[in-house]
């Protein structure tokens, strides 16, 4: 076997140079439709600045890989990430993947088609696959770079027909390409995990994302999403508010989980936002988790080798294409 | 001052000509620039439009109005180009095809932004093109019932069309009864809506297009061409002679102020095939001698080809 590498903007990296990686932020998140607003303003030179900025400050404090989870229709700008990665020195992987459905464009929803039937499985995967294969759509222009994951979320409410045929596409482009899938859940995280494994993926594939929302944190999500093989990712270090659990709370999840014996899969991320357009964004710096967050874990009694197990070890078994 | 924007600036109304009312340089749904299978090059983008622009300009085709929403592919960068370089006018619109052809961000916005946004467009211009819309583009998402964003933007565009005097255009005519109690509600006059896709295959039965006609609203039989008899007829195919006697028949009925006439074709589609050989110039070559044929007097086909089209465009004030 060769040397295993992550597919990121300027290419493939040995998955042993990835360093401390964010497995889940935004770099440009742009809501559908915001570029196109009569008060949105898409300054190149000024985003760049920004995102460079943060990125540097991630390095700083230790970062090697960010993850840009935002998928290929939220704002994903291949070349501008290949700049920034070659001015900061940060690799960038970044990803293909919708979802959930009400953030699609009508082609994929409402086609020109008698009845206009909303695209199955079959089609995202193809769709998502070539963007690994072929290059990542700059739309209309050209392919550049090669996804290295495919990212899906499902609705708030619950999985709908179409998130289902997401995921089930996600995991087929996965399982075609090599990349890994990450998840976002809907109601149900066990549920919307297994419509994924459902399709022959190891779980040992899968990042669930959300796992730090008290509706997951409830439900015991986390555990049984580890137990299960997959990654766990609480991926909103940082956010305190009516939907997550605390960061104090967090690292107590963590603590319990290596108790549990599931310290190989866990997973820790931001969900910051570079810069947002359109939305109001997570205005949290690539570095917490770094700057604030390890800190509070020490204090919980978790070990160097498992803080560095969570930043280093782990994405960097689950990123590389298989 | 009697002015329709264009994308190259304000043009005096009786510069129009004889007006394709209901057209598109190219369409697509949005998502479609996604889907690599699409795709031409610039090149190929030109050499599908130009010369259907450069016959309809010789044809005396005067002015293009380019039925695009705000999210379907719109480009008034290129409409503009393709303006200066064949001569013909093109009236760009602001609004979209129905709610289901809105992106996220817009159909989460409210009247009032969405009211704003519009304005925006035909009093400021289109993005940082200059160019600003003459026309609104409103419609009924698929299913054939107004969806409760359909409503807030049909809604949104009355207000900017009382704003601005600049007139709405419909994507289909069903559901006419909630789209003419919000006019109505809103103070629009409806004459300064065209309902457009009165004629197509599909929605023409259930299409209340007299009963519009009487409120005072405009009719569109503007999917000219697209017909059953064509080798592959897309689904809102409809035989060309019972099209035509439909719409001979709206004239004969005494509404020839109301109906305007087009063929909704795209030039060079840009997420769907097309329907190979239907252009912007089936009015020229097919339907003027259609309408010539059935009777229909030179002074007759001006009022539906330049005065209609010149009253709805121009903007009021």
């Amino acid at each position: 076997m060769g040397v295993q590498t992550v597919n990121t903007v300027l290419g493939p990296v040995p998955a042993q140079e990835l360093g401390v990686v964010a497995v889940h932020e935004a770099l440009l998140s742009v809501l559908p439709g915001a570029e196109l607003a009569f008060d949105v303003t898409m300054d190149r030179a000024e985003i760049f600045e920004i995102l460079a900025g943060k990125l540097a400050d991630f390095r700083e404090h230790g970062g090697g890989t960010i993850v840009d989870s935002t998928g290929m229709f939220h704002g994903r700008d291949v070349r501008l990430y290949e700049t920034l990665s070659r001015a900061t020195g940060v690799h960038i992987v970044a990803s293909t993947g919708q979802g959930p459905e009400d953030l699609l464009g009508g082609y994929f929803l409402t086609p020109q088609t008698d009845p206009p039937t909303p695209w199955p499985a079959e089609k995202f995967a193809d769709l998502f696959a070539k963007e690994v294969t072929e290059g990542m759509v700059v739309p209309r222009v050209e392919r550049r770079g090669a996804a290295g994951l495919v990212a899906t979320a499902a609705t708030r409410a619950g999985m709908t027909a179409t998130d289902e045929s997401l995921f089930r596409g996600a995991a087929r482009a996965a399982l075609s390409t090599g990349v890994p899938v990450s998840i976002r859940y809907g109601h149900d995280a066990v549920h919307d995990l297994e419509i994924v494994l459902d399709e022959g993926l190891p779980a040992g594939r899968v990042v669930v994302g959300g796992l730090d929302r008290e509706d997951a944190v409830a439900a015991g999500a986390p555990l049984a999403v580890a137990a299960r093989g997959a990654y766990a990712a609480l991926d909103h270090v940082g956010t305190e508010d009516d939907g997550h659990v605390t960061d104090a709370e967090r690292a107590a999840l963590v603590a319990e989980l290596i108790e549990a014996g599931h310290g190989d899969r866990v997973l820790l991320s931001s969900s910051a936002t570079g810069v947002a357009k359109g939305h109001p964004g997570t205005e949290v710096s690539y570095s917490h988790v770094l700057t604030a967050f390890v800190p509070l874990l020490k204090e919980r009694g978790v070990g160097d080798e498992d803080v560095r197990r969570i930043l280093v070890d782990n994405p960097r078994d689950l990123l590389p294409v298989r | 001052m009697s002015r329709v924007n264009t994308v190259l600036g304000p043009i005096p109304t009786k510069e129009l000509g004889l007006v394709a009312v209901h057209e598109h340089i190219g369409y697509g749904m949005p998502g479609s620039e996604l889907d690599t299978k699409w795709w031409k090059t610039p090149e190929e983008r030109y050499e599908e439009t130009v010369p259907k622009l450069r016959r309809f300009h010789e044809y005396g085709g005067g002015t293009f109005v380019d039925a695009t929403g705000i999210c379907n592919g719109r480009d008034v960068d290129y409409y503009r180009m393709l303006s200066a370089k064949t001569g013909v006018h093109i009236v760009a619109s602001t609004g979209f095809v129905g709610g289901d052809t809105a992106l996220p961000f817009f159909a989460r916005a409210s009247v009032d932004y969405l009211t704003e946004h519009f304005i925006h467009e035909i009093t400021v211009g289109i993005g940082g093109t200059g160019g600003r819309a003459g026309v609104i583009k409103v419609g009924v998402s698929r299913g054939g019932r107004m969806t409760d964003l359909d409503k807030r933007i049909y809604r949104a565009a009355a207000r900017a069309a009382l704003a601005t005097g600049a007139p709405v255009l419909t994507h289909l005519a069903i559901d006419a009864e909630n789209a003419i109690a919000i006019f109505t509600a809103e103070g629009l006059p409806l004459d300064r809506v065209l309902f457009g896709h009165v004629d197509d295959g599909v929605n023409a039965d259930r299409t209340r297009d007299t009963w519009i006609a009487e409120q005072g609203g405009r009719i569109g039989f503007d999917t000219f061409g697209y017909e059953t008899e064509l080798e592959d007829p897309p689904f809102w195919a409809r035989p060309r002679q019972e099209r035509l006697d439909h719409f001979l028949r709206l004239i004969r009925q005494g509404h020839l102020d109301r109906v305007l006439a087009s063929a909704d074709a795209n030039c060079s589609p840009l997420g769907w095939p097309g329907v190979k050989g239907h252009t912007v110039n089936y009015i020229f070559e097919d339907l003027i001698p259609d309408l010539r044929a059935a009777g229909l007097d030179e002074a007759t086909i001006t009022t539906i080809f330049v005065d209609n089209p010149a009253d709805f465009l121009t903007l009021q004030h």
